[in-house]
């Protein structure tokens, strides 16, 4: 009996036992996974020129985000590039949203896929995994002739390259480079319909009939219901309006920049930036900029534009905000002048990313192989490939020599966009690449050109990018982070407080002082070393 | 209330004040749930301007017609049913033996098992290390990285070690082993049996935690096909935000991709947020008699 009794108790202390181990999961069992190592060998089945890129099979585990839109196993353009390169690619995805936390889950596990592709890697990041030796240097590759339309760009501009190369003289990054591009962000729109209403010919040029016109919006029921629920200047937390009303006082980036004469500058200290916050705080005392600002999400702002309650805002093109389908009603608010000399000015987007979109890392087996597959991307045909989808799908050559093409039908009606999602991974993500014009040749809308055409008028003359790309070193890299974490946070806070009056501006001076112990001086110092280099 | 007793001045004032104290407390539970319906079929314009506040407004279906051609849902909302269904039954047939072992006062080692469990309550490896072991265990991108890992909850083993004391009489235990009955026998043939409360109450525990988790799967599953549906609603949620945010550097076609993707979220929100609680609020009636019976033995007893 009592045997019995035991032995049972043992099978329930076994019982027990498994789900300890589950518990604190301390179970030493599991095999190692089998890591692939670094060959060179593999190197001479690579072509230097023309498809496919190896004669053998080749497998590589491609890390990258996905916009959820459709399985990349079954994209045409992905399918299409495997069959033309010979590489294969197996694909590790993580949703958009969750991309930042498992790519340094990856890292710190050494887990590490063969390729990040859309990789949106810091530059710090590619500073640290690149001196670790994680990602391997790039540029040995496109000198040793596995990249030739890359090649050609850096060639063609040599800054691109300089800009991307970290501090130990390798670049372990490759970006995405759009030399047309002029927005950072969303510009700033005027509602048409309020300009034609108020009988405006000509949009506000100073800062003084800004005033006047955001006031009359107000006080002359501009969407004529009757009621005042106009909301001037709308805003969300003026992260959107922030970098382009700076412009107005003569800054061109939201946190550092260089002027003309490269001298570096910490905009929260300048006198310009005091002009931006009395000008907001005057707005904002009439109830012109909107009182929700500080608390609306983007949702709710949007909801506002679409109930014809706004008069000037900021979005990436002016229907996303208003509704309706685009238009060319809406324009491009004229960058406005202030007390400060030689204002306006206009941050312009500096031509690539900030963050590499594509790196190698050290347990791909065959590094020229790679090189040559993501080089295609920078070619005409890759970019055309990627962006457009195959031809004959969404497109077709209408003159092939001249490069021109035309719309077909979307297959089986619906947004063209959206198909799009289906058919190539470049939807919604940064992914390598060079936006070329050619590419778009005789797709593009009229409203495509009246963008073009608006940029041009009033931003591309008094733009200038605000700061190169530049890296610090580690050391520079992770006192700067700390500095402006620190910085960053009191800024933000006292912007709030100064443009809403809980802080009057009379304390202005009290503020730098505070900026100074905090550190602004040193980011200066750090920055314009940068610069220099 | 007993008939034939008067009620006092005192005993009515208080009924009063206890039913507006109760129907308060009703609205605010109630408030959320009906705001969620309504815009559900609402125009998001007005949902998102604050227009829509009770009643639906601009009634549309979009939103769940959307719901209903969008696959991913579907895969999610199969994917969460097999989690939670072999989770909870995983869940189950971990905790209640260990529970019931816990529960004997004859168990020796009883105190040193305890503990044990108890340090895992306050220390964990943190998520890298436990990325790691995930990974040698060759568990990434399977079901049972979501499974295993939480397979005990000591918060829960401690729950049901406190029923079978406080629930079980020690005298039943000891005339069944008068009677020959072995351990193994008497935990299936007669604990079991006498503890649906504790089952059910943990099964609805587990089977909540399941059903609403994603954290795990966003950290260890890589196959699309295999997300649980609430990391599909957290990426239409959080695809909006990102829209919103924008910066960095961004060509038109992904600019427009966002707004796109950002108009339907809107659209597409409340819907979700309905489709993907339903079942847990038509399960719950059920479960709730022996919720109350269960918890509340277990605790307060012990």
């Amino acid at each position: 009996m009592m045997k019995l009794r035991k032995a049972s108790s043992v099978l329930l202390c076994l019982t027990l036992a498994t789900s300890l181990l589950a518990a604190c999961g301390s179970s030493k069992e599991g095999e190692k996974a089998a890591e692939g190592g670094n060959t060179t060998e593999a190197a001479k089945d690579v072509k230097k020129e023309g498809f496919p890129i190896v004669s053998q099979p080749l497998t590589l585990k491609m890390m990258s985000q996905d916009a959820g839109q459709a399985d990349w196993n079954k994209m045409p353009v992905l399918q299409e590039m495997e069959k033309l390169t010979g590489i294969k690619m197996e694909y590790q995805l993580a949703p958009v949203d969750s991309y930042e936390t498992k790519k340094n889950l990856v890292f710190a596990s050494g887990n590490l896929p063969d390729v990040f592709f859309a990789a949106d890697l810091k530059p710090a990041e590619q500073v640290t995994y690149g001196t670790q030796g994680v990602l391997i240097p790039l540029d040995p590759y496109i000198d040793g002739g596995y990249a030739p339309n890359l090649k050609k760009v850096f060639d063609e501009h040599p800054e691109i390259r300089k800009s991307f190369t970290t501090p130990d003289g390798h670049m372990y990054a490759l970006p995405y480079i759009d030399l047309s591009a002029v927005w950072y962000r969303g510009p700033m729109w005027y509602n048409g319909k309020f300009l034609k209403k108020l009988g405006m010919t000509e949009l506000p040029k100073t800062t003084d009939e800004l005033y006047t016109y955001l006031k009359r919006v107000k006080d002359e029921d501009a969407n004529g219901n009757g009621k005042q629920d106009e909301v001037p200047l709308a805003s969300v937390k003026l992260d959107d309006l922030r970098m382009y009303f700076l412009g107005f006082w003569g800054i061109y980036g939201e946190a550092y920049y260089a002027d003309k004469d490269g001298k570096v500058h910490y905009t929260p200290q300048e006198e310009g930036y005091k002009g931006y916050l009395t000008f907001l705080n005057k707005l904002w005392k009439e109830n012109l900029l909107d009182h929700e600002t500080f608390s609306q999400t983007d949702e709710q702002k949007k909801a506002k534009g679409k109930n014809n309650q706004v008069a000037l805002f900021s979005d990436y093109f002016p229907y996303f905000t208003l509704g309706g389908e685009p238009s060319e009603d809406n324009p491009l608010m004229t960058p406005v002048k202030s007390e400060v000399a030689g204002s306006p000015v206009y941050g312009k987007h500096p031509g690539i990313s900030a963050r590499g979109t594509f790196a190698i890392t050290s347990s791909n087996p065959n590094p020229e192989a790679t090189m040559r597959w993501v080089d295609y991307l920078y070619s005409y045909e890759g970019s055309t490939l990627f962006n457009q989808g195959p031809e004959n799908l969404l497109w077709k050559f209408k003159n092939k020599d001249a490069k021109e093409k035309e719309w077909l039908p979307v297959p089986g009606g619906g947004d063209r966009e959206e198909y799009k999602g289906t058919i190539t991974p470049n939807y919604g993500i940064l992914t390598p690449g060079i936006n070329m014009s050619e590419v778009t040749k005789g797709l593009r809308s009229s409203f495509d050109d009246w963008i073009d055409k608006e940029n041009q008028e009033k931003l591309v003359p008094i733009a200038r990018s605000p700061f190169p790309n530049v890296y610090l070193t580690d050391a520079e890299q992770s006192e700067a982070t700390a500095l402006l974490s620190d910085l960053n946070t009191y800024v933000i806070q006292m912007e709030a407080k100064f443009v809403t009056g809980q802080e009057p501006l009379s304390n202005w001076d009290k503020y730098v002082a505070q900026l100074k112990k905090m550190g602004s001086d040193r980011i200066v110092e750090l920055y314009q070393a940068a610069h220099d280099r | 209330m007993v008939s034939g007793v008067k009620e006092t001045r005192r005993d009515k004032v208080f009924l009063i004040c206890n039913y507006i104290y109760v129907f308060l407390a009703f609205i605010i539970v109630f408030y959320p749930v009906v705001y969620m319906l309504s815009a559900s079929i609402s125009d998001p314009k007005y949902v998102g301007s604050g227009e829509m506040w009770l009643l639906p407004k601009g009634i549309t279906f979009e939103g769940y017609k959307r719901v209903f051609e969008n696959s991913a849902i579907w895969t999610g909302y199969g994917n969460t049913i097999l989690y939670t269904a072999i989770g909870t039954l995983v869940n189950l047939a971990v905790t209640l033996p260990a529970a019931y072992a816990l529960s004997r006062k004859d168990f020796v080692g009883r105190n040193f098992f305890m503990g044990m469990f108890m340090v895992t309550m306050f220390f964990g490896g943190g998520l890298v290390p436990s990325y790691l072991l995930i990974k040698e265990l060759g568990m990434v991108n399977s079901m049972w990285a979501l499974i295993i890992p939480s397979a005990a909850s000591i918060w829960n083993i401690i729950v049901s070690r406190t029923f079978f004391q406080s629930s079980i009489p020690k005298e039943l235990q000891e005339a069944a082993q008068i009677d020959g009955c072995t351990n193994m026998r008497m935990f299936v043939k007669i604990i079991l049996p006498l503890s649906t409360p504790i089952i059910a109450v943990m099964a609805l525990f587990y089977g909540v935690g399941h059903w609403n988790s994603y954290f795990s799967a966003m950290i260890y599953l890589n196959d699309a096909a295999k997300y649980p549906l609430q990391l599909v609603l957290r990426q239409i949620l959080v695809l909006q935000e990102m829209a919103a945010q924008g910066g960095g550097a961004m060509d038109m076609a992904t600019a427009s991709a966002l707004n796109n993707k950002a108009e339907v979220a809107a659209l597409m929100k409340y819907s979700v947020i309905i489709v993907a609680t339903l079942p847990i609020i038509a399960v719950y009636p059920f479960l709730q008699r022996y919720f109350v019976q269960g918890v509340m033995i277990g605790s307060v007893k012990g």
